[in-house]
């Protein structure tokens, strides 16, 4: 029976995301490989690799997604956002191979739910990137399990390390 | 399975009858989400008091008249005579050295061996002794242990039958999750087996459900939120 006076806003999974939840805000700062599709005149202190005043046409930079989020817009081209390289055509066979053996928690601790902010931004891979989302998460869902509930009797912590947030939350094996 | 028919069956509430039919539909047709002050959870501890309720012959030895509790009565206490009343009740009186706790009759080495290779040649649930078997042979072996014969083989033996079925019950989440079925039934599963499962499963469902709907687009595209 809880009793707590606190209750933490979970994370939301999928498109939205939960404006008070701590995981999404965490999740927000994750940085997406960017392409700026028109020029950002007398921003250049934004980038640091270069000393330009502006920021031309066609730079490459890694924006954190709440501001790629905010700058997206199909119709008016500011910003095109390339898939970071967890979630290419590359990793992706990887995972759909065999999704035990991955370390989730090393390929950016929010592998799920970042993938679905992915496919905010019109990507032709997005059905393969959802797809793969999904049976990443039903391949690693016997495993986690049986970590949850103490099966193998011995000591889980190696297991535990490659977790998803998503998954740990599930769990309880924060 | 015997039920009992004093007076203590009326207060069972609706919900410990989904005990005996476990249907998990998919959470794609509810509403799910799970508010923050919303728990899935149910605590063993709740299990056990639930279980507390369940009958068990006693042989007291004071004498006391019939006592009239709002969940029933509970009958004249006759030295040497046995009598029908709550496991709360037993124990309590237990502790306090006043009555001798009669084993049921399913707590018995040859049945429960019986029961266990049944349960082993079965790839679906068998019918339990008890539905709060787990709860009620731990509490009668922990307080009573002297009112019944062979304590030791009777704990490795129900230790046993849940080791089968809780893992008959992995197996069967798995392969429904894996092949993402809609709808499962699953008979004779007690309320501490479903317990066990129910937060992470239910939170798994949620979240499978999430990542599912991801595949629909325009379903589920919503608006850039204005920060």
């Amino acid at each position: 029976m809880n009793m707590q006076s606190y209750f933490p806003v979970p994370p939301g999974v999928g498109m939205e995301e939960n404006f008070l939840s701590l995981d999404d805000i965490l999740l927000s700062h994750e940085r997406l490989p960017v392409r700026s599709d028109c020029a950002f005149p007398r921003l250049g202190f934004l980038e640091k690799s270069a000393d330009t005043q502006d920021i031309a046409e066609g730079t490459k930079m890694e924006l954190p997604l709440w501001l790629t989020k905010g700058l997206y817009e199909k119709k008016r081209k500011v910003v095109s956002v390339e898939l970071p390289k967890v979630y290419r055509e590359g990793w992706r066979t990887v995972f759909n191979a065999d999704p035990n053996v991955v370390d989730l928690h090393k390929m950016g601790p929010y592998y799920y739910s970042l993938g679905s902010q992915l496919l905010h931004f019109d990507s032709p891979e997005n059905p393969d990137i959802a797809q793969t989302l999904l049976q990443t998460f039903i391949g690693r869902f016997r495993r986690t399990m049986d970590s949850s509930q103490n099966a193998y009797n011995e000591d889980t912590s190696a297991v535990v390390e490659r977790l998803d947030s998503l998954e740990k939350g599930a769990s309880c094996l924060m | 399975m015997t039920t009992s028919s004093g007076p203590w069956s009326d207060c069972m509430p609706a919900s410990l009858a989904a005990r005996e039919i476990l249907c998990v539909v998919n959470v794609r047709e509810k509403s799910h989400q799970t508010r923050p002050n919303q728990t899935n959870k149910m605590d063993p501890s709740e299990v056990e008091f639930l279980a507390e309720k369940e009958t068990v012959k006693i042989i007291p030895n004071f004498s006391l008249d019939k006592i009239f509790l709002i969940g029933g009565d509970l009958g004249p206490f006759n030295p040497g005579l046995p009598v029908d009343v709550p496991v709360w009740l037993a124990l309590n009186l237990k502790q306090r050295q006043k009555c001798r706790i009669v084993p049921p009759e399913w707590m018995e080495v040859e049945k429960l061996e019986d029961i266990r290779e049944q349960e082993r040649k079965e790839k679906t649930f068998t019918p339990v002794p008890s539905p709060y078997y787990m709860e009620l042979t731990k509490l009668l072996l922990n307080h009573a242990s002297d009112n019944i014969p062979k304590a030791d083989e009777i704990r490795t033996l129900v230790k046993d039958i849940w080791d089968t079925r809780i893992a008959k019950l992995r197996l069967s989440t798995d392969s429904f999750i894996s092949q993402q079925e809609a709808h499962a039934k699953l008979d004779n599963l007690t309320l501490m087996e479903i317990n066990t499962i129910r937060a992470f499963f239910l939170d798994s469902l949620n979240c499978m459900y999430k990542l599912r709907s991801n595949l629909q687009p325009g379903s589920s595209q919503g608006q850039f939120m204005d920060y």
